[in-house]
């Protein structure tokens, strides 16, 4: 068999963990071939390997046969390895070309000659239908423009192997369907692809074998035609999952939040852009409401702009039919609103304070947790300790713990703990479950719709389409900022809500059909 | 509670290897320079300080003073996520609202050196809130700020006592005394340091250190502190006023830079304010109690005696010919590998790693 | 005229020293490593090269001996920066403490060597660098009393850096990759570039210049060097803030900087300004009140290289 490359047996530990445990994955030349699993499987791991920023412990790579010793990413460029990451590895300042060229660059008489790059590259661009404009700053085109991009920078390195790290999870669905073509152009015209993901569909519709990961072991190789969804997905989690959440319909009570004619602008270069385009909707207690939209179309901003943490342009939020805009985000936190913030580091903790400091961030200014100013130590920890028992948070030293040094599906837990244990109206949860292993997922599940039970209003943001079909009791569709649809998710099938988050949908055409 | 000890320890630890190798940088330079008289002048730099007796460690505590408040003031800072390297010119402006007072204010008796303090608080404080305003409002860098308030407070400090003829000695191009109502009182220490310069400015300073301490690590405004220090945005989600918190952290440091030349310029030692274009030294000196202190209020408590100690003992350098400019180059190889905590506290992992398998090993061999 | 001629060679004086250090500047914070320590390196560079011209005061002839200078604060001034640089790079520690340091440890050392060395700390030297008229060119209306009579090849050196920083930055393969390896490390590193390498050169080519505009504002500004360099170090990274870490940007702050500090050291010579009576401490305050203001309006859109200050640690991602 004709393989370029072949990572055998590939052991890798990290203190305390074995991130790769005897894994072996081959690759055939011309053939899409995916790596399935989940966060913290050990993919980025065997990535890192592959790419020389990690030496493993055990285990060899060969590259057309031939064993190699990889160093770092010089020496995986020379044997015609690329990669497009995750986070795109772009210099925002830099033109398109200045991006491609870097690291390749031509010189003449020490200046650099861009002249024969250009070139180069505009064939490339034709050759393979994706068209770009050289001289555009990063900053200045879109995502996916951008990934096209790191493709040529591989194309323009000769680059016979590509990595795709995740590609899809920044893309609209039509983006999607473009980069797929162009992956299939790429194999045709004889580059190999190793695709990384954890989407079951996007697998079925491009990749020929299957390599699947879970908890840093290799599980096996399958060829994809003949192999079911359900199949590959219990062996990326290693048990039958069934990510339907039990729920009993909802019964909606009083409006708790109320959303009317919401705009965020940003300044961009010089033009303001509606980030936030008069958004308008209600939750009402005992509902989870979902915004539903590919990353980006502004429901980052609209939660923000609802915490207070970003001013809104115009327009206006009520809880309980108080108007709560122009109020700061400790009136807020103190009249009802939780949040669940979407960056558990940047927002969510405070990672150098310990987790029974973490435990009252939004309250040790009540009287439970203060006295005349001074901070009441025993009621704190106490505090945390009830926290640590009622949700299982699991960390090495108990309340003393420092968040910093905990798992990031413990970490959540404790915002989640926190959030949910504060007396509240409205819960905002902003992808609560992103980066998380099945177990803490579902978790977090059950607990959101413990929270509506009991009689919470839920706004919840998802980018999963299989969270919000299972979550929610109504989905709004946000697609550049406005509210696009309301949905039923009992109604609605998954292809049709992704057309209308693709903006390819309205509502208005949607009733007709 | 446990894994906070063994923070410290190791961070002590560090602060110790650096201590280590400065000295030994000193020593090799020393010898360098004069192989036969290194090895005493060493010792005069390690035990100089105890020459005179009870006299030496009350001189000690007097060169400690300014310079453990504006470690404190750089080490607060540091805790709520700022670095203040406007210290010399807070530490200036202080000294100057001291001695303007201290000549100006003559009419009030017993209360006069304490009003005195409290101007040399005030317009440190007012030095430190402008930098902590434009962070704030403007977003500007606190460090470039703060270097530009340092060389406008000593132009505007020269600026004013010489044109104000009640304040300037012509003849000596310096301030004038203090009234000797604006003195500090020495608090019963002339009696135990018998002939130092020692005053009760060394019990006020560390009253103000346990102050900073109850302030940070007790109270619910020291919760926010350093909460906004360590992560900004995490303060802001949790509705703490980040911008309200960096004009208080920024306004407190300043008051306290500003307190240390106050209690400095009115200890009655004939310290004046020199029109010289020199920024202050003690305002960095504090940068380096600061981070050999690691920010710790007593930790900066101890930094500052002790590099007032080496400081007392450097200047009996003089009779082996030295400059005392050894021990600024001492403390400096000090601070530069104090900013190589990192390292230490690996190494340290590790071997502490190694040590726990070895247990473990030895656990397990126990059991079979 | 004169009048005109006289403040602009003042200016030029302070200008040039500035520019340097703060292109210096510029090559280390591109490079993604801030260099808070060029007033000491400014210093260091200072005191090998005066001790040098003291050393062989009288032995060759002026420009020679200048040169030499010239080469020997480059070369101190990169050394001493090695230290700033293995700090920041290789330890990743807190870049404002290292730079810290090494502003303590530079005027200590130079007094502590020129004490030992000549028993006082003042090393005097005599200036024969002045340059009365440049030939042929020093004749030129206007242009002539302006750059080429009264003049120092520090000034022209000044110049040529300033071309050649903004060439090199711009027009070369080097200059593409210091600026990825500020604004983004990662993507130079996934590129194949040495990122580490790069900030060495940078860090490395401030220390160059940091110490070249120690000894360009010694010569013609004194006559002995007392371990000080009056805060220009300082200044210079106003400088470079204020002129954006652009080149041409960076000239035009030194120019205003230096017109300030020459009226602040010169008004009274300058019938004028000494009509006006406003103080010199006004004029001396002047150049950092403007920065303060000037960054009030920038500050919230700093163009500043994204990846400054924060060292950069490969495995991160």
């Amino acid at each position: 068999m004709d393989y370029v490359i072949e990572m055998l047996h590939i052991t890798k530990k990290f203190p305390g963990i074995i991130a790769n445990d005897d894994i072996t994955i081959q690759l055939k030349k011309g053939e899409i071939h995916a790596l399935l699993g989940e966060n913290g499987a050990g993919k980025s791991t065997l990535m890192s390997v592959l790419f020389g920023l990690y030496q493993p412990e055990e285990g060899v790579i060969k590259v057309k046969g031939r064993e190699v010793k990889i160093k770092g990413p010089l020496d995986a460029n020379a044997l015609g390895i690329g990669m497009v990451h995750q986070h795109f590895k772009l210099v925002h300042n830099f033109t398109v070309l200045q991006n491609i060229v870097l690291g390749m660059e031509t010189v003449k008489k020490g200046l650099l000659k861009m002249d024969d790059a250009r070139k180069r590259v505009m064939e490339l661009s034709e050759k393979y239908n994706m068209f770009i404009d050289p001289d555009a700053l990063i900053s200045d085109i879109t995502v996916g423009m951008q990934q096209r991009v790191e493709i040529l920078k591989m194309l323009y390195r000769d680059n016979e192997i590509m990595i795709f790290d995740e590609p899809t999870a920044v893309l609209t669905p039509q983006e999607i369907d473009e980069l797929m073509v162009i992956m299939k152009n790429l194999t045709d015209e004889g580059k190999s692809i190793l695709f990384i993901t954890h989407k079951l569909n996007e697998i079925k519709a491009v990749a020929d074998r299957c390599s699947v990961l879970r908890r840093g072991k290799y599980i096996g190789t399958v060829d994809v035609k003949t192999t079911s969804k359900d199949a590959m997905s219990e062996m990326m989690v290693g048990r039958k999952v069934n990510l339907t959440v039990e729920k009993a319909p909802a019964k909606p009570g009083d409006v708790v939040l109320k959303v009317d004619g919401l705009c965020v602008d940003a300044k961009q270069e010089g033009h303001t852009k509606k980030l936030v385009s008069d958004v308008s909707f209600q939750v009402r207690r005992g509902e989870i409401v979902c915004i539903a939209g590919i990353d980006g179309n502004g429901q980052t901003e609209l939660v923000q702009a609802i915490t207070g943490i970003r001013p809104a342009n115009s327009g206006t939020v009520q809880i309980n039919g108080e108007d709560i805009t122009k109020r700061s985000i400790r009136y807020k936190n103190t009249h009802g609103m939780a949040h669940i913030p979407e960056d558990r580091h940047k927002h969510g903790l405070v990672l150098d304070y310990n987790l029974a400091y973490n435990g009252v961030l939004q309250q040790y200014f009540e009287p439970e947790f203060q006295n005349y100013g001074f901070l009441k130590e025993d009621a704190i920890y106490h505090y945390a300790d009830k926290l640590i028992t009622d949700f299982d948070i699991r960390s090495g030293e108990g309340a003393a713990t420092i968040t910093r040094s905990m798992s990031g599906g413990n970490q959540q837990k404790v915002i989640v703990a926190r959030e949910i244990s504060r007396k509240h109206d409205l819960l905002l949860a902003v992808q609560p479950t992103r980066g998380l292993d099945v177990g803490a997922i579902e978790y977090i599940h059950s607990e959101l719709v413990k929270q509506r039970d009991s009689g919470s209003a839920i706004l919840l943001v998802s980018l999963e389409l299989d969270e919000v079909m299972n979550l929610s009791d109504r989905i709004l569709v946000i697609f550049e900022g406005r509210i696009v649809a309301q949905l039923d998710p009992k109604e609605v099938t998954v292809q049709e809500l992704g057309l209308y988050m693709a903006g390819s949908k309205k509502e208005g055409k949607a009733d007709e059909t | 509670m446990k894994l906070k000890n063994k923070r410290n320890y190791v961070g002590v630890l560090s602060s110790v290897f650096a201590i280590f190798i400065g000295l030994l940088v000193g020593l090799v330079v020393l010898i360098l320079c004069n192989p036969s008289q290194a090895l005493p002048g060493f010792m005069t730099i390690l035990t100089g300080a105890f020459t005179h007796g009870m006299r030496g460690v009350g001189q000690v505590f007097y060169y400690a003073t300014p310079i453990i408040l504006t470690g404190l003031s750089v080490g607060f800072a540091f805790k709520t996520g700022v670095f203040n390297i406007g210290t010399p010119g807070q530490f200036i402006m202080g000294a100057f609202g001291a001695v303007y007072a201290g000549i100006m204010w003559d009419r009030l008796g017993g209360l006069h050196w304490a009003a005195a303090l409290l101007a040399s608080i005030v317009l440190g404080a007012f030095w430190g809130l402008i930098p902590g305003l434009l962070k704030a409002y403007f977003n500007v860098n606190v460090v470039i700020s703060c270097i530009m308030m340092n060389y406008i407070g000593m132009y505007l400090v020269n600026w004013t006592v010489r044109s104000n003829k009640t304040l300037f000695n012509t003849l000596r191009n310096e301030s004038k005394d203090v009234a000797s109502t604006a003195v500090i009182p020495k608090m019963g220490l002339d009696k135990v340091f018998t002939g130092s310069s020692v005053n009760g400015g060394i019990i006020i300073a560390i009253v103000v250190v346990i102050l900073i301490y109850i302030l940070l690590n007790k109270t619910t405004f020291g919760y926010e502190l350093k909460a906004v220090g360590y992560n900004q945005d995490a303060g802001k989600y949790a509705g703490i006023n980040e911008k309200r918190n960096v004009v208080a952290a920024m306004m407190i440091a300043g008051a306290i830079a500003g307190l240390a030349g106050g209690l400095l310029y009115l200890a009655g030692t004939g310290k004046h304010i020199e029109i010289k274009d020199v920024l202050a030294a003690e305002g960095f000196t504090g940068i380096s109690v600061a981070l050999l202190g690691l920010s710790h209020p007593i930790g900066v408590l101890f930094s500052g005696l002790f590099i007032a100690y080496l400081t007392a003992g450097g200047f009996y350098l003089q009779l082996f010919e030295f400059s005392t400019e050894i021990i600024d180059i001492i403390v400096a190889v000090i601070i530069y590998f104090s900013a190589f905590a990192l390292i230490v506290r690996s190494i340290l992992g590790k071997i502490q790693e190694k040590r726990a398998k070895k247990e473990e090993m030895r656990e397990g061999g126990g059991q079979e | 005229m004169s009048v005109i001629y006289f403040i602009f060679q003042q200016t030029m004086l302070f200008t040039i020293p500035l520019m340097i250090v703060a292109l210096g500047g510029m090559f280390s914070e591109r490079s993604g490593v801030v260099n808070i320590a060029l007033e000491g390196i400014m210093i260091m560079g200072a005191f090998t090269s005066i001790l040098f011209l003291n050393l062989t005061g009288g032995k060759m002839s002026g420009q020679v001996q200048l040169i030499l200078a010239i080469l020997i604060s480059m070369a101190t001034g990169a050394v001493f920066s090695l230290t700033h640089a293995y700090a920041a790079i290789n330890m990743k520690a807190d870049q404002t403490i290292s730079g810290t340091a090494l502003n303590m440890f530079a005027p200590a050392f130079a007094i502590f060597v020129a004490r030992v060395i000549q028993g006082v700390q003042q090393i005097q030297f005599t200036n024969t660098f002045r340059i009365d008229s440049v030939p042929v060119l020093g004749k030129i209306p206007v242009i002539g009393p302006m750059l080429f009579q009264n003049a120092y090849i520090t000034t022209y050196l000044g110049i040529i850096i300033l071309v050649m920083s903004a060439l090199v930055l711009y027009r070369t393969r080097f200059g593409l990759r210091l600026r990825a390896c500020g604004e983004h490390p990662h993507a130079a590193d996934a590129a194949g570039i040495n990122v580490y390498r790069m900030q060495y050169a940078g860090v490395v080519i401030s220390g160059a210049l940091g110490g070249l505009g120690g000894l360009v504002f010694v010569v013609p500004t004194s006559t002995n060097f007392n371990a000080d360099v009056a805060g220009y170090g300082f200044l210079a990274i106003a400088v470079l803030i204020f002129g954006q870490w652009k080149p041409w940007k960076i000239l035009g702050a030194s120019l205003f900087f230096g017109l300030m500090k020459a009226i602040a050291a010169a008004y009274s010579g300058i019938p004028f300004l000494a009509s006006l009576g406003i103080p010199s401490y006004l004029y001396k305050m002047v150049p950092y009140i403007a920065t303060m203001v000037v960054l009030m309006f920038t500050s919230r859109n700093s163009q500043a290289p994204r990846a400054s200050g924060v060292p950069y640690d490969k495995g991160q991602r």
